[in-house]
């Protein structure tokens, strides 16, 4: 009797294992699979009601939806997204993604945002300056525009100041680390901090001064020109009707779309 | 987000991390068992075959074995990768990392079987297979549940690994939504469903032991 079961539970199981890669195979319906890193509100994330949205999240359906493709959104690990890109496993990068010293990388659509890389410090912190950052412990994500920037030649001087540059993982230890005094200083995109710091007004706040200055574009596999051309038609109809200002908005307070497009709107 | 939609969200991560669990130790075990026969074959090629894939098995982070198994056929022989390959590569790559560690555990559970024991089932007419099926496996089986257990809760605990290659089970699920709401009820959530998970592990596992527990003076 309890070799039956467990046997039965055996061809079960490698049933739907074949039926699994069978059916993918017929599978037909035309996608736009967008990979984004899930712990990065306020461009991909989880909201209110359980669902994956942000800023960039919504874009890409909206320009999905003109095209004529079913979106999925496939949350991905950072680390991997060149080989999830490359591998065709993801149809494209569109995440807050920086194109600054990454522009011989990806195959771009035009930059439809404006960003940059600036600190986050505690309220209560002394930093105010580049200068107060001397022998204070900085945070920053892997393979982030942040520490691109950081790395930067120009910015080896102030880089050198620190005591410590610390690479976490995700940015959510090292907020943790931040609100714990484990380190001094986070760098980070301005809207993600601006994300963070709403309704903790009183525990965050950012530098002035701007670490790096960036924008950001949707990141294609390199050469894949022909969905790229597809993306940046729907971008621009998008920037035409409206949907990025409305957007925009609801996200950042304010019209934050810099592509053609957009600006020959407001004259 | 409401509680019980957080708790929700993370059920549906802790079902994908039990899926994991359960398929990976379906066919791990007997392919462990596989494993440990030709291990301790007497053909020369074959022993030092297993050998090799042990020596790999257990010399290389697991998390690079997920990467291997889920882009190699893309980089190596230019497959294409559908969707749902990202789940079963995560089933193959645990599967053959741990049925390198089951058969270690088996091979130890054999030796430990006193030759005696060989000896009394060839006098008494067993054949080979019988031997081994009759006298040897349950005598082993009953001396291997502690490392045994040791090895299924370190499973339990590996499956966050899994989002290596984009599978999002409950420790991914609880990371997205700690940095979703800012705040650490996610995690301290996720702690207890692993915890009360061991614990059920555990109690199974420590009752099965009990049972196999006869013949002992």
């Amino acid at each position: 009797m309890k070799k039956s079961l467990s046997l039965s539970v055996a061809i079960f199981l490698f049933a739907t294992l074949v039926i699994g890669i069978v059916s993918v195979q017929a599978d037909g319906i035309k996608t736009l699979v967008v990979g984004f890193d899930q712990d990065f509100p306020p461009y991909g994330y989880i909201g209110e009601d359980g669902n994956f949205t942000g800023y960039d999240l919504e874009l890409a359906k909206a320009a999905a939806d003109i095209m004529g493709l079913e979106i999925v959104y496939q949350p991905i690990s950072w680390d991997s997204k060149d080989l999830e890109l490359d591998s065709g496993t993801i149809d494209c990068i569109w995440n807050g993604f920086t194109i600054n010293e990454r522009e011989d990388k990806y195959t771009w659509t035009e930059a439809y945002k404006g960003a940059g890389q600036v600190f986050l410090v505690s309220a209560d912190s002394d930093i105010k300056t580049f200068d107060d950052l001397k022998d204070k412990v900085v945070a920053v994500q892997a393979d982030s525009a942040g520490l691109y920037a950081i790395q930067d030649e120009k910015n080896k001087e102030l880089l050198d100041s620190f005591k410590e540059l610390l690479v976490v993982p995700q940015y959510n230890e090292a907020f943790m680390d931040l609100e714990a005094g484990a380190i001094d200083a986070i760098i980070l995109d301005i809207d993600v901090a601006k994300f963070q710091i709403k309704d903790k007004e009183s525990e965050y706040r950012i530098l002035d001064e701007f670490l790096q200055k960036e924008e950001y574009g949707v990141g294609f596999k390199l050469g894949n020109t022909e969905l790229r051309d597809k993306v940046q038609e729907a971008l621009n109809e998008m920037a035409k009707n409206g949907t990025f200002a409305k957007l925009s908005e609801k996200y950042f307070g304010y019209d934050s779309c810099i592509m053609a497009a957009c600006l020959a709107n407001e004259k | 987000m409401s509680l019980g939609l957080m708790l929700n969200k993370l059920s549906e991560g802790m079902a994908t991390s039990v899926l994991i669990f359960v398929l990976t130790l379906v066919f791990s075990l007997p392919l462990g068992l596989f494993v440990a026969l030709m291990r301790m074959n007497r053909h020369k090629v074959l022993q030092n075959l297993m050998r090799i894939y042990i020596s790999i098995m257990r010399g290389t982070p697991l998390m690079l074995q997920l990467l291997v198994v889920y882009f190699g056929p893309y980089y190596i022989f230019g497959i294409k990768l559908s969707p749902d390959y990202r789940f079963w590569a995560v089933i193959i790559a645990f599967v053959i990392n741990y049925a390198a560690y089951f058969a270690e555990i088996y091979r130890g559970g054999i030796a430990s079987v006193p030759s005696g024991q060989y000896e009394a089932a060839k006098v008494l007419g067993y054949s080979s297979s019988q031997t081994f099926l009759k006298i040897i496996f349950p005598q082993m089986v009953k001396r291997i549940i502690p490392p045994i257990t040791n090895e299924v809760i370190t499973l339990i605990k590996d499956t966050s690994l899994a989002f290596a290659v984009a599978v999002t089970e409950m420790f991914t699920v609880a990371k997205a939504l700690a940095s979703a709401e800012k705040t650490m009820t996610a995690y301290i959530f996720a702690g207890v469903f692993y915890y009360v998970f061991n614990l059920i592990v555990a109690f199974v596992m420590e009752n099965i032991e009990k049972r196999l527990n006869y013949y002992r003076l």
